[in-house]
């Protein structure tokens, strides 16, 4: 077998590796690389049928990288023409199918295209020193750490802590109302919110929350007349911290 | 040179984080960027412009670096999430396609990204066969979109120039195009179509001067298949390769290049009508997209011929040095395009592609144009710079590669690089500072009243995604610019245009009632920070023209507290959401 075909073939099986990985539940990471190989996969086969084997370097990626950009969108028309939903089954579909398909093409057409190199392209591709490796290395090792910079400094910036109260119709049941608190302050936080029917207090909850909780009560609601509730954010039980109504 | 951009990406990160922890007005942070940019542009600029010899995959190697590094830039700026507007936009499509399975979804903020659907198509496709989520997705599909697209504009240019070392100094010019490492690095639908572009061009070329009548096929078929793809992605973008295509086809009938004006007239003719097949069967929506556009620059072109005041805006309250920068930038391209026209005359006359890209470079002038003579001049001059800078780089490449070459100059080559490598800065510096992010955004930082991405933070993201749970899809609302796109994206809610008259009285008039009601608004959002600073981007709500010169008094804001039958859904203290429906007013 020659090596040309070798990489096809390989391609095929990356793609076929792809969609079984899916299936079997596998770690995320291995999914993920998986995922990307067969995302490039039909690029790649369909490379080695539309481009002679003089188009190498730069121009063969770039080529490779068009058409696995080009598939679904173009693939993923006919699908939706077809009245298939695009949905996960779809896609890996319609990526398995290009790239097999492009296998057999490809080695079925191979030896039309398939050019012997020069001795000057054979030159191009002599090893570069060990140097521009670790170079190469080194600077993506510094990219990396740059970008975690930016990740962590996101992560960590610090925004004004927030409470949200809302009191809205449940939209399958205009006579009920989802009453809900979140906590976004940073840390835990004691509440208290009052409901009030009327301007009579009708329920009362103390509630404590910590980051990120939310808490939620359905209520009967009504526009006939005014429906409030108010938050207050303890100790404080003089001045509502939030609050909400029916407009009534 | 890839370690010293590395540590340009590590420099300019570190400004970012300085910004995020509080010192994004500090000159120190701003400075650091600014250095870490140097690091990234100066070493490439020096290296391709110098005279020491490069090989072909040096050039190459320099290109994807300097590509590579700013796109990093990019993805350090905003590294947990979509901020800008029409990122936030087709996160939302895309969202769709996830969900529902169908193209052509309802997109409330972009009624035309559904009909385009291919960025949302290839990045549904990454994430279903990978399982990441939307944001590292998009982030794949565009910044390879990004790569793709400026390494098949080098290739291109050097089948072109015959020339690496040309190819690799057009490249550098085209570095300098405003939008290149914003809008056409995002995650929006220009930045996949333009790959596509490249990809159409590149085969357009390998399909007139293919060595075989089978390799020209194969490119053929190549070469419609991007366009395909490039109907479908974008609309500019598809009508850019469609003329694009034509001019080379006339080029090629001037120039008696038979071959290259009988495929690539065909590929024209194969894009034209693809186009008006997918505007006509799947995008009927895009003439009254672009109508207000025309219309604009009708008017603005009438009333130059007429001779009077186009009432175009004051080109920008940016800073001066960002305004000499812009003016020495614009001095070196229109000076260098004559100059580069000058040696396509004299060497490539009778070449049709560069002699397609001279003619394409006189959109230079037409750009500058546009840019002071029509309302919103700036901004379309701004947006077309992406496809302007396609021909004017290469027409300045030959341009810039003579005066370096010059026997007068060669005496002092060194000072003459030296100059040549200043120059190019001061280009690449003017694309940065006047490009995206504005500069009173140029570093993240706390939030600010109606910016632009400094208005994307947790309790805005909230609020968007409270709407949506609670409220369910396609609710019109009226917001402030700030959280616009987000209420669009995560929200999938329907926010309105023209709604300040809502947010500038301090009573809830009938008048007002009745425009609310024409204009069908359910919802008012209001963000009580509108009351306390002036607005960042220049104007508090979407499609306002006037920019106002104080605060909105808290009364104007708060009024809806007082109108009965308007309801007070939620609050999370600084923004509250009311629902108008139930107002009464009386007549």
């Amino acid at each position: 077998m020659r090596r040309n075909q070798a990489d096809v073939i390989a391609a095929g099986a990356v793609a076929t590796a792809g969609c079984v990985a899916l299936y079997a539940h596998l770690p995320a990471a291995v999914i993920v690389v998986l995922g990307l190989g067969l995302f490039v996969a039909p690029g790649y086969v369909w490379s080695k049928v539309f481009l002679s084997a003089s188009t190498r370097g730069l121009e063969r990626v770039a080529v490779i990288t068009g058409l696995a950009l080009m598939v679904p969108v173009l693939g993923g028309l006919i699908l939706y023409a077809a009245k298939i939903p695009l949905h996960r089954a779809a896609w890996v579909g319609l990526l398995a199918v290009v790239t097999l398909t492009g296998t057999m093409v490809a080695l079925a057409t191979q030896g039309r295209t398939d050019e012997p190199r020069g001795r000057r392209e054979q030159a191009e591709r002599r090893r570069r020193p060990t140097w521009h490796a670790v170079y190469f290395g080194v600077a993506a090792a510094i990219a990396a750490v740059a970008v975690g910079i930016a990740v962590y400094s996101a992560n960590a910036q610090r925004y004004p802590g927030y409470t949200q109260l809302w009191l809205s119709p449940l939209r399958n049941n205009p006579v009920s109302a989802s009453l809900g608190v979140t906590n976004q302050q940073g840390s835990t936080t004691q509440y208290r919110l009052v409901l009030l029917r009327k301007g009579r207090v009708s329920a009362t909850w103390n509630l404590t929350l910590t980051d990120g909780q939310t808490w939620q009560h359905t209520v009967s609601f009504t526009d006939r007349y005014a429906i409030a509730a108010d938050l207050y954010r303890l100790p404080d039980l003089s001045h509502p911290y939030r609050n909400v109504d029916n407009g009534e | 040179m890839t370690l010293i951009a590395a540590l340009g990406v590590l420099v300019a990160s570190a400004a970012y984080a300085a910004g995020r922890a509080g010192y994004a007005s500090s000159s120190w942070a701003d400075r650091a960027y600014w250095l870490g940019q140097a690091l990234v542009l100066a070493p490439a600029a020096g290296r391709l412009l110098s005279r020491r010899r490069l090989t072909p995959t040096d050039t190459a190697t320099l290109v994807v670096v300097l590509t590579v590094a700013e796109y990093l830039l990019k993805v350090c700026y905003s590294p947990a999430g979509f901020t800008f507007t029409d990122e936030l936009l087709h996160w939302r499509s895309t969202v769709n396609i996830l969900d529902t399975g169908k193209l052509f979804t309802v997109n409330y903020g972009l009624p035309i990204s559904p009909r385009y659907p291919g960025l949302e198509e290839a990045t549904s496709a990454l994430i279903s066969v990978t399982g990441l989520p939307v944001f590292a997705a998009g982030l794949i599909i565009a910044g390879t979109a990004h790569l793709l697209f400026i390494c098949l504009l080098y290739l291109t240019y050097r089948c072109l120039s015959r020339s690496h070392r040309i190819a690799g100094i057009a490249i550098l010019v085209y570095s300098c195009t405003p939008t290149l490492n914003s809008f056409d690095s995002m995650f929006v639908y220009e930045t996949l179509a333009l790959a596509f572009l490249g990809l159409a061009v590149l085969a357009s070329w390998r399909t007139a001067t293919g060595q075989s009548g089978g390799e020209r096929a194969r490119w053929f078929v190549l070469a419609v298949l991007a366009i395909f793809a490039t109907v479908v992605t974008h609309h500019v973008t598809s009508y850019m390769l469609a003329g694009s295509l034509l001019l080379v086809t006339v080029a090629s009938l001037l120039t008696r290049a038979r071959r290259t004006a009988l495929m690539v007239g065909a590929l024209a003719v194969i894009s034209v009508a693809a186009i008006t097949c997918w505007v006509i069967y799947i995008a009927p929506g895009t003439l009254s997209y672009f109508r207000p556009t025309v219309e604009g620059l009708a008017q603005g072109i009438s009333a130059l011929q007429s001779g009077g005041s186009s009432g175009a805006a004051s080109t920008s309250a940016a800073p001066r040095g960002n305004q000499v920068l812009e003016g020495a930038a614009i001095l070196a391209i229109t000076v260098l395009v004559p100059l580069g026209w000058w040696q396509v005359r004299k060497h490539h006359r009778h070449h049709p592609w560069i002699l397609a890209m001279a003619l394409g470079s006189l959109g230079w002038f037409v750009a500058l144009a546009l840019r002071v003579g029509t309302p919103d001049g700036q901004e379309l001059a701004g947006r077309t710079a992406t496809f302007v800078y396609i021909p004017v780089s290469l027409v300045a490449g030959l341009a810039l590669i003579r005066l370096v070459n010059a026997a007068l100059v060669r005496r002092w080559k060194s000072a003459a690089i030296g100059v040549a490598a200043a120059g190019m800065l001061v280009l690449l510096f003017d694309g940065l500072a006047n490009g995206w992010p504005p500069y009173w955004e140029r570093l993240p930082g706390p939030h600010q009243v109606a910016g632009f991405e400094r208005s994307v933070g947790p309790e805005e993201i909230a609020t968007a995604q409270w709407t949506l749970s609670a409220l369910g899809p396609g609710g019109r609302f009226a917001a402030d610019i700030g959280i616009y796109p987000l209420l669009a994206g995560y929200g999938d809610q329907n926010p309105l245009q023209d709604v300040g008259y809502l947010y500038t009285s301090a009573t809830y008039t009938p008048a007002i009632a009745q425009a609310a009601r024409a204009q069908a608004v359910q919802y008012v959002l209001v963000d009580q920070r509108l009351s306390q600073s002036l607005p960042a981007s220049g104007t508090y709500f979407p499609g306002d023209t006037t920019a106002p010169n104080q605060p909105i008094p808290i009364a104007d804001l708060t009024k809806f507290n007082r109108v009965r039958g308007v309801s007070r859904l939620y609050d999370s203290g600084d923004i509250v959401v009311y629902n108008l429906q139930g107002a009464q007013v009386a007549p």
